[in-house]
């Protein structure tokens, strides 16, 4: 079991990858939880050794290559809020679960942001709810991401 | 300096580099088609996540099928089996036609290919990015599908193939807002050209000169024009026509044939090689 622990990081992000991607109806798809975002703020702030920038550049491009958007475009909003969560991830372990929330609403919003931004350049139209609806449901399911995956790292003894 | 400094200077570095390459990555695969391959690649190992995601809707298919009863299966049977006689029944006289109009088309010196290979291909039920009309079909590179096929279903154009892996392929529907089909009116024969407009419900063509003979109610087909489409698959019908008297124009929406949202199984034209294309230029 200890050779094969750190398998749970990955494992986590496929997870992510099949919840980026699960078909839901049209009305919902816009308010669809960041979840690779989610996941990959709990690893680089438990690990931020093992978890960081290319990391989250990686799951970037497959997430891109996943819903067909350009190379690059969830890299660079992942990037981003790895770099931020980098920087400030000392402070925000300590805090308690809701004020973690706040937290990390503020990271997908600047995520929607970089992602919205970039699609605007590109002539699509987003409409403002997808900017702050997905964040704020992302908000709502981070103590669940939290408490999934630290005990799943507590029950493989990740450290 | 002390070691946080020293980690903070790394961590500085490598998000400017990754963001600068990431910046990079998305102004090439906008502008030029080299990143095509990473993307297949990429999509290739992706393609199992993919097909355990659409495990569930072909597990409900495939139920609902095992539970079929056979007076269902028998009634099914027979309506196919009176369709099949009926569309025989006009096939016999379309061919007459297309020998016809061969022969007439050899005597004009003109040639022109009238049917076109065709495959058959399933749609996977994964999501894509919501703010494009995109979708994923079952077949890629390993079928002989290529970049620019044309995807039609039974009622019309769906749209065309983006990105492709060996196994799947990634179709942008004609309703995507970056997406335009060239057009022509059946009935009077103005060329236009349909652009989606992210609503799987309406194509626009602006700018039609006012005088245009157009009505609502008009069927729209491919012109063949831009070489990716075949000519003549029906497109779309005319709903609402609006003027804009100070300009002197009119655009028009028109409803798509096909079944953009609903259509399970799909035709894909191999006509319209686009690195074919490319590789002339």
């Amino acid at each position: 079991m200890p050779k094969f622990r750190y398998l749970v990081i990955p494992i986590s992000f496929i997870v992510g990858m099949i919840l980026l991607i699960l078909p839901l109806p049209e009305w919902v798809r816009i308010y669809r939880p960041d979840w690779l975002a989610l996941i990959l703020i709990y690893w680089s702030m438990a690990l931020p050794k093992r978890v960081g920038l290319w990391s989250a550049f990686i799951i970037g491009l497959l997430a891109d290559s996943l819903l067909g958007t350009l190379l690059g475009h969830h890299a660079l909003a992942l990037v981003v809020i790895t770099y931020l969560n980098l920087n400030f991830y000392l402070r925000i372990r300590v805090l308690s679960l809701p004020q973690q929330s706040l937290y990390v609403f503020g990271l997908l919003v600047i995520s929607q942001l970089i992602i919205s931004w970039m699609n605007g350049i590109m002539g699509l139209t987003v409409p403002v709810q997808a900017v702050f609806g997905a964040p704020l449901i992302g908000m709502l399911m981070w103590p669940l991401a939290f408490v999934i995956l630290r005990d799943i790292r507590r029950k493989v003894m990740l450290s | 300096m002390t070691q946080l400094q020293q980690q903070a200077r790394g961590i500085n570095l490598q998000a400017l580099l990754l963001i600068s390459i990431c910046i990079g990555l998305m102004f090439v695969d906008h502008r030029y088609n080299h990143l095509e391959i990473v993307r297949s690649k990429i999509s290739l190992v992706l393609s199992p996540l993919r097909d355990l995601v659409s495990l569930p809707a072909l597990g409900g298919e495939w139920a609902n099928e095992w539970f079929t009863s056979h007076a269902e299966l028998l009634e099914e049977n027979e309506s196919l089996q009176a369709r099949r006689r009926i569309l025989n029944a006009q096939l016999q006289r379309m061919q007459v036609l297309q020998a016809e109009n061969t022969r007439l088309r050899n005597l004009l010196g003109t040639s022109r290919k009238l049917t076109d290979e065709v495959i058959v291909a399933e749609l996977l039920s994964v999501d894509q990015n919501p703010y494009r009309q995109l979708i994923e079909i079952n077949k890629g590179t390993n079928d002989g599908i290529k970049t620019g096929h044309a995807i039609i279903d039974d009622f019309g154009v769906m749209g065309q193939v983006v990105h492709i892996n060996r196994y799947s392929s990634t179709i942008i529907l004609i309703s995507d807002p970056d997406h335009a089909t060239p057009v022509q009116f059946i009935r009077s024969g103005v060329r236009s050209v349909a652009f989606g407009n992210g609503n799987t419900d309406y194509l626009e063509l602006r700018f039609l000169p006012a005088t245009a003979d157009i009505q609502i109610g008009d069927e729209l087909v491919t012109s063949g024009l831009g070489g990716r489409f075949p000519a003549d698959y029906p497109v779309a019908t005319v709903v609402s026509i609006s003027e804009d008297l100070t300009h002197g124009f009119v655009s028009v929406l028109a409803s798509p044939k096909a079944r953009l949202n609903s259509s399970r199984e799909v035709l894909v034209i191999k006509v319209g090689d686009l690195d074919a294309e490319i590789k002339q230029k």
